[in-house]
């Protein structure tokens, strides 16, 4: 009896020292989890989501990195739209300058295995029952051969749709993951809008409303013949013929305009030139009529989300 | 500067320019050899060897340039004698009407020159004759740094897309 009573004893001492062990490892592993960052991002650490380092006291957290990729170029940001260059499902190399002329660039970077992606790929299989406006180019970004398999790729792809691998578009354009769409206004190299979107229909939307914004400022800025894309005598021509329409003729007095007041008006003149309206305009002087067309021009500074 | 590579040939591309380096498919017993496309504007999805189908929608200040390459029977021959692809043009090599196809007000030129073994043509056309001056210092930042690869060569890994689809008589 006694000698089972010893046993137990020692079982139970041993077991006690295990639990004690287990308690110690477990603690070791809150404490390194915890100078791993775990508990970043409670209310009270939040002064600490810029990464910095505290060094301070044992319970400092470890920076967490907060990039998702490699930081962009320093003359890009959030709004530029620099030229994709890869290859296509073939091996050709492809490269789509998204900035000049007066188009809008839909693209739109998808996978071949994502599943959203798939309705995507369908509905690009007949591309004149996209519905997007016209003047509107497609493209479609997958990643690169690296990334994605040319072969998977290649068998989504119809004649006629301009597919680009290129994993660096993804990083320049900062796609979080697919399927994912950026609109580019070619006239200001631009991304105008960017998001994500379930159904095709959805983007066919917001890139019509996103054309008739952009058509309309440029109607208010630059004047309905550069919106038509004339230029040289055609433009010209086009000018004389919205003069006339509105009662101008050649020789009216106020195609030959001598002060400020001639241009906008004695009101409006006075209220936005304080000084001397008869001065010349200086070529930094605010009040310059060339400047005032600035005032009118688009100024996005930060992408339009399409879709959430 | 985006740059593009395939075939043997690389060309980094200025800013503005967009461009495609393509082997069309070869029907029957033919053989295809690269074709090269830069444009200022927007390329439509199918596009001539020379042009044909973007030239007409080329604005007054626009560029289009082909490089054209053709076969190993070309080696050797008279019209390809010219060693290296012209880099530096002037205004004087465009003319009116060396053009493909003949647009009004457009400009152009064609050079044949062989360059590491391989024959091409040149081609340049630009928007404007009157505008030239202006157009040919763009055209001449796209030629400077371009690069074309011997047919077994680095360049591009041009052996290998040959080798296995166009089976040139060099590999």
């Amino acid at each position: 009896m006694v000698a089972l009573a010893v046993v137990l004893s020692v079982v139970v001492l041993l077991l006690a020292v295990l639990v004690a062990g287990l308690l110690r490892s477990h603690a070791d592993i809150l404490k390194a989890l915890h100078d791993l960052g775990v508990g970043v991002g409670e209310p009270g650490d939040a002064h600490d989501l810029t990464g910095s380092h505290r060094t301070s006291g044992p319970a400092s957290p470890a920076p967490v990195p907060f990039m998702t990729g490699p930081p962009l170029p320093g003359e890009r940001n959030s709004t530029s739209a620099p030229t994709i260059a890869g290859v296509a499902p073939n091996g050709d190399a492809l490269a789509v300058n998204v900035g000049g002329g007066g188009h809008l660039t839909l693209l739109a970077f998808l996978s071949s295995g994502c599943a959203t992606c798939a309705g995507f790929w369908n509905a690009f299989q007949r591309p004149d029952e996209l519905g997007l406006p016209a003047r509107t180019r497609l493209v479609v970004v997958t990643k690169g051969p690296e990334l994605e398999s040319p072969a998977e790729v290649a068998s989504h792809v119809r004649s006629g749709l301009l597919v680009v691998m290129s994993t660096d578009a993804w990083t320049d354009y900062e796609v979080p993951g697919s399927p994912f769409f950026v609109l580019v206004d070619g006239e200001s190299g631009r991304r105008v809008g960017e998001g994500v979107a379930n159904h095709f229909h959805q983007v066919v939307e917001l890139v019509r409303r996103a054309e008739v914004d952009a058509r309309e400022m440029t109607l208010t800025s630059r004047g309905r013949a550069f919106s038509d894309g004339l230029d040289g005598p055609e433009r010209e021509l086009a000018n004389d013929r919205e003069l006339i329409a509105a009662g101008i003729l050649p020789g009216d007095p106020s195609l030959y305009p001598s002060t400020l007041a001639d241009v906008y008006g004695v009101d409006a003149a006075d209220s936005a030139v304080p000084k001397r309206p008869t001065d010349p305009p200086d070529a930094t002087d605010p009040t310059d009529p060339s400047d005032r067309k600035s005032d009118l021009q688009p100024t996005i500074d930060a992408p339009i989300r399409m879709a959430g | 500067m985006a740059t593009i590579r395939a075939h043997g040939i690389e060309a980094p591309l200025p800013t503005g320019f967009e461009g495609r380096i393509f082997l069309r498919p070869a029907i029957g017993a033919e053989v295809t050899y690269p074709v090269a496309h830069f444009a200022t504007f927007s390329l439509p999805a199918e596009v001539g060897d020379f042009g044909s189908g973007a030239v007409n929608l080329m604005g007054v200040s626009d560029i289009f340039a082909a490089l054209f390459e053709y076969g190993p029977e070309s080696l050797g021959k008279r019209l390809f004698e010219r060693q290296g692809m012209p880099r530096a043009l002037t205004t004087v090599d465009f003319r009116p009407y060396v053009l493909r196809r003949g647009l009004g007000g457009q400009s152009g030129t064609q050079w044949f020159f062989t360059e590491t073994g391989r024959p091409f043509s040149l081609y340049v056309a630009l928007g404007s004759h009157l505008r030239r001056s202006a157009l040919v210092p763009r055209v001449n930042g796209l030629l400077a740094n371009m690069a074309i690869g011997s047919p077994t060569g680095p360049a591009g890994a041009y052996a290998a897309p040959l080798a296995a689809g166009a089976g040139a008589p060099w590999n």
